[in-house]
C-alpha cells in the first residue's frame, strides 16, 4: 500500500485530486491536509510515499513546506509534487530549486496527474 | 475494482458537489475583505487584506477552471491579476478600481447561482466578458513596475531562498520604509504548536508584520517542533522582547531599524498604521487624472452589504414584540366595538385595519427575523476542523460526515451552539468510535462515522449527531446510576428514561461510566447549555450500533409563540412549542398510583402535576379541568390548569428578584391589557415530576 499525502486548503480541490488518484487501481492511501500544520502533524507519523502540495495557502505556504520537507533528511526522499496554478510560476520555480522533484499545472488533466504519480511511486518503490 | 470504481466516481461526484458551497465562502471572503478595504481605500493599505484578496481569487480561478466554468475562471484570472499587481505594489488602488472588485464579486455570485442554466449561459458570459473589459481598461493605467530589492541580510539563507515572489515584495517593501528586520526562532511542543505559533504569530501582527513562517527541519526533539519567523517592525530589538515575551537570545537583527526606532511606547498599532510617501503620492496622481471619481461622497455605496450590531436587531426585535402586543389590544377592542350594535360598524372596520396591521407585523417580524438568520454551517466549518485535528491527534480512523449546513438559525443560537457540538463531537470520537482493529472485529467498516444532520421542522431545526460506535449499555448506565443512589434498584425505568440518565450531573461527570457506556462527560452540561437556548437533547442507542443524540431547537430566541392558562386568578404563559396538546380532564379520569398522579392518555399513563399545587396557589374545585400535554424530547407530562385563554406571540423577559430563581420560572412577558405575565419553564417542570417519578 502506498500513502501519499495532499497538501491543499480547497476542500474541493483536495477531493478532486483525491479521487483522481484512487481510479489508479493500485492500492494507494490519500491522507488529506488542508494546510501546511496539518501536514507537519501527519509527516512524523506515516511513512509516506509521495507528497502533493499547493503553494498559495496561509500560515504555511508550500514553499516553506517543500523547503522544510527536503531539509529534513527524515523526509527528503520523499517524491515532491506542486500542484499550482501558471501564475505562480515564479514560485514554481523557486519549488523546484528547494528540491521538489515535479510540478504540475491547476488546472490539471486528471490522466497526466495520474502518469505523473504512478511513475513517482515507481521511482521511490 | 468495481468497488474502488465506485468509490471513486462517489468521490468525484463528492467534489462536485462541493464546489459551489466552497466557491460561495470564497465570495463571502471577499465580499468581508473588500468591505474592509473599502473603509481604508483613502489611506494605507493592509497588505494582508489585499493578499488575501489574492488568494481568494487565485483559489476561484484554480476551482472554477478544474470545473470548466470558464467564464469564471477567466473573470477570477483577470481578478488575479490585478490583486497580483496590487500586491506586489505595481498599480494603486482607488474607488474606480474597487468598484471593479465589487461588481466582479456579485457577477461571480450571480454565475455560480445560474450553473447549469443554459438560458441565462449567453448574457452572463457577455456581462462577464464586459467586466473583464473594463477590469482590462483600469489595469492599464500606467504604473511603476517595482523590482524587488533584497540586499545584503544577516538571514538564513534557507529563509531566503523559501520566500515566494510576494514575500520578497513585502520584505524589500519594509526595507524602503526603514523597518527593522528580525530572525525569531520559536520552539514548540508538537502536540499545540499551532496554538502557540498563531499566539506570537497575532503577536507580531500588533506591531508589524510576519513576512514568512518557516519550519525548521530535524530537532533533536521528536516531541518539539521549531519554526523561524521573519518578521519586520518598527520596533528595535529591546521593544520587541518586551513585546512578545521571549529571551533575548531567540531574536535574531536582522537589520535593525533606521532613523528614529520606534520603543514599546510610541508602538503603531499594526504596520498599516504608518504612511507611504511614494504610494500616498501615486493615489494623489490617480485622484487628478479621474477627478470624477476620487470625489468622495459623489459615488454610490460600493457594497450592497452592511455590518449591524446584534444588539440593533435584539432592539428592532423587542419594538416588533411589543408591537404585537399592541396589536392584539387593538384586536380586542375591536371585537368589543363589534359585538355593541351601536358601534358595530365602527368595531367592523377596525377590525379590517387590525387585519392588515397583523399581516404588515408579521412581515416585519419575519423580515427582522431574516436579518438575524445564519446559516449552520459557520458551526459545521469548526466542527469539520475539530473534527479533522481529532481524527491526527487520536489517531482514530473516523471521519464526519455534515448535511443540512444550509439550515438557517438565530445567530444568537449558532454561536452559543458551537461548544456544546463540540462536545458532543469530541465524546463521539474519543469514546463512542472503536479503535479499528476492535471494529473490524465486529464486523463493522475500519472506519467510523460521525454523522450531524440539520433540519428545519416547522418552528424547530432538528440537530442529529449519530455515530456507528460502540453504543451505550443501559444496564451499566442503570447499575451506575443505583449505585449514585439516583435510582433505587427497583425503579421501573424505561430504556429511553435509563439512557437519560447521563444526562444527570451525578452520574455524566464521572467518566469511568462513560468510558465504558461510549459517552463522555460532561453531557450534563450539554444539556443545559442547550436548555439555556430553550431547545432539548435526546439520546437513544443501541449496544454494539451506535448513538444518536436529538437537539431541538427554536429558530430564534426573540419572539415565541405562548398558550396563556389560568390557575384561579393566575395567568401563565407556556411556549407552544413544548405544547402537544390540550385536553379537558373531569377529576374521574385522574387515578393515584405510588403517589403519582396519572391518566390514561390513548393506553399510556400520562403523569400529571397541578399547576395550583406546584405553586401553591388558591384554585376554585369545578371538578374538571385541562390538561396541557408538554413534551420535552421523549418526556410527557400533562400540567392541570383551570382555563386555556389562547395563544399569543411573547416576548420573554428574564426576570429580577427573588421571584427569578423559583424554579419552574422562565421569564415574564407584558400582555397588553392583562400586565405582566410569568412565562413557564417546561423543561424544569417536567424533569421535576419524571424524576419525583423514579426515586419513589
Amino acid at each position: 500500500m502506498q500513502r501519499i499525502l495532499i497538501v491543499e486548503d480547497s476542500g474541493t480541490m483536495r477531493s478532486l485530486i483525491a479521487s483522481t488518484l484512487e481510479e489508479l487501481g493500485e492500492p494507494v492511501k490519500v491522507d488529506e491536509a488542508e494546510n501546511g500544520f496539518e501536514a507537519l502533524r501527519l509527516l512524523p507519523r506515516v511513512p509516506y510515499d509521495l507528497i502533493l502540495t499547493d503553494i498559495n495557502m496561509p500560515d504555511i505556504n508550500g514553499l516553506e513546506l517543500v523547503s522544510f520537507v527536503k531539509r529534513d533528511e527524515r523526509y527528503a526522499g520523499i517524491p515532491l509534487v506542486i500542484v499550482s496554478t501558471e501564475s505562480s510560476e515564479r514560485d514554481r520555480d523557486k519549488g523546484l530549486e528547494l528540491g521538489a522533484d515535479a510540478y504540475l499545472v491547476k488546472p490539471f488533466d486528471p490522466d497526466a496527474l495520474r502518469t505523473l504519480v504512478v511513475d513517482l511511486l515507481g521511482r521511490s518503490g | 475494482m468495481a468497488a474502488r470504481r465506485k468509490r471513486s466516481n462517489s468521490a468525484a461526484s463528492k467534489a462536485q458537489s462541493e464546489f459551489v458551497p466552497e466557491a460561495e465562502e470564497i465570495l463571502e471572503r471577499m465580499r468581508d475583505d473588500l468591505g474592509l478595504l473599502a473603509e481604508t481605500v483613502d489611506g494605507d493599505l493592509n497588505p494582508e487584506t489585499i493578499n488575501g484578496l489574492f488568494r481568494s481569487a487565485h483559489s476561484l480561478k484554480g476551482l472554477s477552471g478544474m470545473f470548466g466554468q470558464e467564464a469564471m475562471s477567466e473573470l477570477a484570472h483577470h481578478l488575479e491579476d490585478l490583486l497580483d499587481r496590487l500586491r506586489m505594489g505595481r498599480a494603486v488602488l482607488d474607488r474606480a478600481g474597487l468598484a471593479l472588485f465589487d461588481e466582479s464579486v456579485t457577477m461571480a455570485a450571480t454565475a455560480l447561482e445560474k450553473i447549469g442554466d443554459e438560458s441565462e449561459a449567453a448574457a452572463l458570459a457577455e456581462g462577464i466578458a464586459d467586466l473583464i473589459g473594463r477590469i482590462e481598461a483600469w489595469n492599464a493605467a500606467p504604473r511603476a513596475e517595482a523590482v524587488p530589492v533584497v540586499p545584503e541580510l544577516d538571514v538564513p539563507p534557507a529563509l531566503l531562498r523559501a520566500l515566494t515572489e510576494y514575500e520578497e515584495h513585502r520584505l524589500s517593501d519594509n526595507l524602503e520604509r526603514g523597518r527593522g528586520i528580525y530572525v525569531i526562532d520559536a520552539d514548540f511542543e508538537i502536540a499545540s504548536f499551532e496554538e502557540g505559533l498563531h499566539e506570537i504569530q497575532s503577536a507580531i501582527r500588533e506591531v508589524g508584520e510576519v513576512l514568512s513562517t518557516l519550519p525548521s527541519p530535524g530537532g533533536s526533539l521528536e516531541s518539539h517542533i521549531r519554526f523561524s519567523l521573519l518578521t519586520a517592525t518598527e520596533l528595535d530589538k529591546g521593544a520587541l522582547v518586551g513585546r512578545l515575551d521571549l529571551a533575548d537570545n531567540a531574536i535574531q537583527v536582522a537589520r535593525a531599524p533606521l532613523g528614529t526606532a520606534k520603543t514599546e511606547a510610541s508602538a503603531p498599532q499594526g504596520a498599516s498604521a504608518s504612511h507611504d510617501d511614494g504610494q500616498t503620492e501615486a493615489k494623489a496622481a490617480a485622484a487628478r487624472a479621474e477627478p470624477e471619481i476620487a470625489e468622495p461622497g459623489t459615488l454610490k455605496s460600493i457594497s450592497d452589504t452592511v455590518r449591524v450590531d446584534i444588539r440593533k436587531l435584539d432592539e428592532l426585535m423587542n419594538l416588533v414584540g411589543e408591537l404585537a402586543i399592541q396589536r392584539s389590544a387593538v384586536q380586542q377592542i375591536a371585537s368589543k366595538l363589534a359585538m355593541d350594535p351601536a358601534t358595530h360598524r365602527i368595531g367592523t372596520d377596525l377590525a379590517k385595519v387590525h387585519k392588515t396591521l397583523e399581516r404588515k407585523l408579521q412581515e416585519l417580524q419575519s423580515g427582522v427575523l431574516e436579518v438575524r438568520m445564519v446559516p449552520l454551517r459557520q458551526v459545521f466549518d469548526k466542527l469539520t476542523r475539530v473534527a479533522r485535528r481529532l481524527r491526527l491527534d487520536l489517531e482514530k480512523e473516523a471521519r464526519l460526515e455534515i448535511e443540512g449546513a444550509d439550515t438557517e438559525l438565530d445567530k444568537l443560537i449558532v454561536e452559543e451552539l458551537i461548544d456544546p457540538l463540540m462536545h458532543v463531537i469530541r465524546n463521539a470520537f474519543d469514546h463512542a468510535i472503536e479503535p479499528a482493529d476492535e471494529r473490524e472485529a465486529a464486523g463493522k467498516p475500519r472506519e467510523g462515522l460521525i454523522q450531524i444532520v440539520a433540519s428545519q421542522r416547522g418552528n424547530d431545526v432538528l440537530i442529529t449527531v449519530s455515530d456507528d460506535g460502540r453504543g451505550i449499555d443501559a444496564e451499566k448506565v442503570r447499575a451506575r446510576a443505583v449505585e449514585a443512589g439516583l435510582v433505587t434498584a427497583e425503579s421501573d425505568l424505561t430504556r429511553s428514561e435509563t439512557l437519560d440518565l447521563v444526562f444527570h450531573p451525578g452520574l455524566s461527570t464521572r467518566d469511568e461510566v462513560t468510558e465504558t457506556s461510549g459517552r463522555g462527560v460532561g453531557m450534563d452540561v450539554v444539556r443545559s447549555n442547550i436548555g439555556a437556548l430553550g431547545g432539548l437533547v435526546d439520546i437513544s442507542s443501541e449496544v454494539g450500533q451506535g448513538t444518536t443524540l436529538t437537539i431541538t431547537l427554536p429558530i430564534t430566541l426573540a419572539i415565541i409563540q405562548a398558550l396563556l392558562v389560568r390557575v384561579g386568578e393566575h395567568r401563565f404563559a407556556i411556549p407552544l412549542n413544548s405544547i402537544r396538546e390540550t385536553l379537558l380532564v373531569e377529576d374521574s379520569d385522574l387515578q393515584r398510583t405510588d403517589g403519582r398522579q396519572l391518566m390514561n392518555l390513548r393506553g399510556e399513563a400520562l403523569p400529571l402535576c397541578r399547576l395550583a399545587d406546584e405553586f401553591d396557589l388558591d384554585t376554585p374545585e369545578t371538578g374538571k379541568s385541562y390538561a396541557v400535554v408538554l413534551g420535552v424530547g421523549d418526556a410527557r407530562l400533562g400540567l392541570l390548569v383551570d382555563h386555556l385563554d389562547g395563544q399569543q406571540d411573547t416576548v420573554i423577559k428574564p426576570i429580577q428578584g427573588p421571584i427569578a430563581s423559583v424554579r419552574g420560572i422562565a421569564g415574564a412577558t407584558e400582555m397588553g391589557d392583562k400586565g405582566a405575565v410569568l412565562v413557564l419553564d417546561v423543561s424544569a417542570l417536567v424533569e421535576d415530576v419524571v424524576r419525583k417519578g423514579e426515586v419513589s
